[in-house]
């Protein structure tokens, strides 16, 4: 092996970098692990407690239901989030009317914050004078109006579903790479008498593929790391039928048992990897793109 | 001869001034000067109250002794520069102590708290409430005076009550229910209830009274494995069932919980008197109908208690010298009259450990609230300062496995033993 001919200056550029995130990243994230074998209230003294914590986690239906939890969350943003998006960017790329005009509308609820989207939400579910309870009862359906974040079974299904709408960021990332598929393709694809939807299945979604998984493990990332949305809407209830890891996660924290709280940090950090590489490892193939070149 | 007499008004002119200025300062330094921190500055409620009674203490007491207030309004901050000043044994002359596992540690360290047992004993300490004095005792050592307290009686909108048929508030649980159906036959949902924020407030203030029925004043001191948890979850449970709390009780959180009772949809309530301005300013009529009671008694069990909590305690660096100690002692005494907390109660609408009463024509229902901690046969605290904080995180989500979930009060104490472990 030989050096570059600047590495001298390729590593005087690099070492700042380097030094932050060794510091603000790399080291914090070893401590997690470290932190994750000790018993300590934040005073006094660590005690090494081995895979105490980790143990006691396993025993506690909250930490099961956070994980499972986690994992529906990871799903759902990843294939369903991740699917509408890719559904209304082929819509869009066929620039129908006021196509410019829909994407902003589209990608409008991201730049919104996310505690006030909770909070909209919220007056949607809640039981009395909620929005969705009004209209069942205003069309004769009272025997469905219900709690709907109070119940244990429509209580995570209510809070997914509040975040799946919200596909402006990855509709915008799909929009991108199915604007720049070459025109031709679709041209001769019509020549030889291949409809819309064939276009679309044999053309669009091979071609931004690599995309799209960028897209869905994006959203699963946040899938695996979300906590907003459910801490303002259930807190975790009811029982903990909507908690994540995020949320057991600040409660710990809250309850000064820092031990606990970076066992299941460093949990969150290997599913979160394991997930995100297997999903990858899953859906990667080779560029389409590449395959057309040729 | 002229230029001697020019020296010598030089010199006195000089002299005079310089002598002055130690003739004063010889008589500021007569005075004992104590510091006293404090958050109740700026725009809290108790700033304006609290820096007259220290002026006034200060005049009283002028060229002996001068309390300085130095206003620390960030709370949290405050609580964390005195936990770390207790550690590091460096305590301001005068301070609020706020009693908590951690700072009720520091009353077994030597020479860093100022005891105040034996100036109790001749007589001061008559005024306190005795329940809140013992919470202030540890070993004999009376370490931090007790001061103000949060009081969360049952309360009760008579015009709702009214309606339904109801005289007076029940003093068992068995008239409860039966009021409690009337009620609904009026078409009134009978309690405000909770589930969300981080304790389920309302409802653990509900299960703290039924806790203290059942057990007395030292019901907490009981560990998890007894009855009375499991039967304080029954009566509980009962309040979610039936229609006795409204649909949204699970997983609702104290907005929801207030705001039924605000807008007169329950009946029944439970809350601190921090609560008293926000009904007297968004429901007048509710303020205006609304009386306090103890919590019903269960069969057999305790009634009249109420369910109160240490909020600040005052508290003094340890001292040798035995002027400043006199010193501290009669600040302690002043901040703690009968009538100078009342002035305090009726101007901020803080309640304190002191046997006092206020002047009912200022606010009827703080009146109330000193009226119930007065007639209180005991008090005793609620479940939030009675257990580890993993096991009030787990209270709201117990109760909605219980009510959402099926699960028994057997299984609600489960899960609150299983958050207790480790």
């Amino acid at each position: 092996m030989t050096l570059h001919k600047n590495w001298k200056g390729i590593t005087l550029f690099l070492i700042p970098v380097g030094v932050m995130y060794f510091t603000f990243f790399i080291y914090p994230l070893g401590y997690v692990f470290v932190l994750s074998t000790m018993s300590w209230s934040g005073f006094g003294p660590m005690e090494f407690v081995g895979l105490h914590n980790f143990r006691r986690l396993v025993g506690m239906t909250s930490f099961r239901l956070g994980i499972r939890n986690n994992l529906i969350w990871a799903l759902s943003l990843g294939f369903i989030q991740v699917g509408l998006a890719a559904v209304v960017a082929m819509i869009l790329a066929r620039k129908p009317p006021f196509w410019r005009s829909l994407r902003t509308v589209y990608f409008l609820p991201t730049v919104i914050s996310q505690v006030a989207i909770a909070m909209l939400w919220y007056t949607i579910y809640r039981e009395n004078f909620g929005l969705l309870n009004t209209v069942l009862r205003n069309f004769g359906f009272d025997h469905l109006a219900m709690n709907w974040l109070g119940n244990f079974y429509t209580a995570l299904p209510a809070v997914i579903a509040q975040q799946l709408f919200y596909i402006g960021y990855f509709m915008i990332i799909i929009l991108a790479g199915v604007m720049s598929i070459p025109k031709s393709l679709y041209e001769s694809a019509e020549i030889d008498g291949a409809t819309v939807l064939q276009q679309e299945f044999y053309i669009t979604m091979p071609m931004v593929r690599d995309i799209a998984v960028v897209a869905m493990t994006l959203a699963m990332a946040f899938g695996i790391r979300h906590f907003e949305a459910t801490f303002l809407l259930t807190g975790g209830g009811p029982a903990h039928r909507t908690s994540t890891l995020g949320i057991l996660l600040h409660r710990n924290l809250h309850a000064a048992n820092y031990g606990r709280a970076n066992a299941i940090a460093a949990v969150l950090i290997v599913v979160g990897a394991l997930i995100i590489t297997l999903v990858r490892r899953l859906l990667s193939t080779r560029s389409a793109v590449e395959d057309v070149k040729q | 001869m002229a230029r001697r007499v020019f020296v010598l008004f030089l010199i006195a002119a000089f002299a005079f001034p310089v002598i002055g200025v130690f003739a004063g300062g010889a008589a500021e330094e007569e005075a004992i000067v104590l510091q006293f921190p404090t958050f109740w500055v700026g725009t809290d409620s108790k700033a304006v109250p609290v820096e007259e009674l220290v002026s006034e203490f200060n005049q009283m007491h002028e060229g002996e002794i001068r309390v300085q207030i130095e206003p620390t309004p960030d709370t949290d901050g405050y609580r964390q520069t005195i936990n770390t000043r207790l550690a590091a044994g460096d305590l301001p002359d005068l301070f609020i102590f706020q009693p908590d596992p951690t700072t009720m540690q520091y009353y077994e360290a030597e020479d860093v708290l100022m005891d105040f047992a034996d100036e109790l004993q001749d007589g001061w300490g008559d005024r306190f409430q005795g329940s809140q004095m013992e919470a202030a005792t540890v070993d004999g050592m009376v370490k931090s005076i007790p001061y103000e307290i949060g009081v969360t009686p049952i309360w009760y909108n008579t015009r709702l009550f009214d309606q339904a048929g109801i005289d007076e508030f029940p003093r068992t649980f068995g008239e409860f229910w039966e009021a409690a159906e009337a009620l609904k036959d009026a078409g009134i949902t009978p309690t405000s209830q909770m589930t969300g924020g981080a304790n389920a407030w309302t409802s653990m203030l509900w299960y703290s009274h039924i806790i203290g029925s059942i057990g007395g004043p030292d019901a907490w001191d009981r560990p998890l494995d007894h009855p009375q948890y499991e039967q304080a979850a029954e009566i509980l449970l009962q309040l979610y069932s039936d229609g006795n709390t409204t649909g949204d009780a699970v997983g609702g959180d104290a907005d929801v919980s207030g705001s039924h009772y605000l807008a007169q949809r329950t009946a029944i309530f439970s809350n601190g008197p921090w609560y008293i301005g926000r009904v007297a300013g968004d429901a007048p009529e509710v303020h205006q109908a609304t009386q306090l009671a103890p919590a019903p008694a269960v069969e057999g069990g305790e009634h009249g208690h109420q369910v109160t909590f240490a909020l600040s305690n005052l508290a003094a660096a340890h001292t040798d010298d035995p002027a400043r100690r006199e010193a501290v002692v009669k600040f302690m005494q002043w901040m703690t009259e009968p009538d100078n907390v009342a002035m305090i109660t009726e101007e901020a609408g803080s309640l304190f450990a002191i046997n006092y009463e206020i002047d009912p024509s200022i606010d009827p229902l703080l009146s109330e609230f000193v009226r119930v901690q007065n007639e209180a046969p005991f008090t005793l605290t609620d479940m939030e300062r009675a257990f580890p904080v993993a096991v009030v995180q787990e209270f709201g989500g117990a109760i909605e496995a219980m009510v959402a979930g099926g699960a028994s009060p057997a299984e609600f104490v489960e899960i609150l033993k299983d958050a207790a472990r480790d």
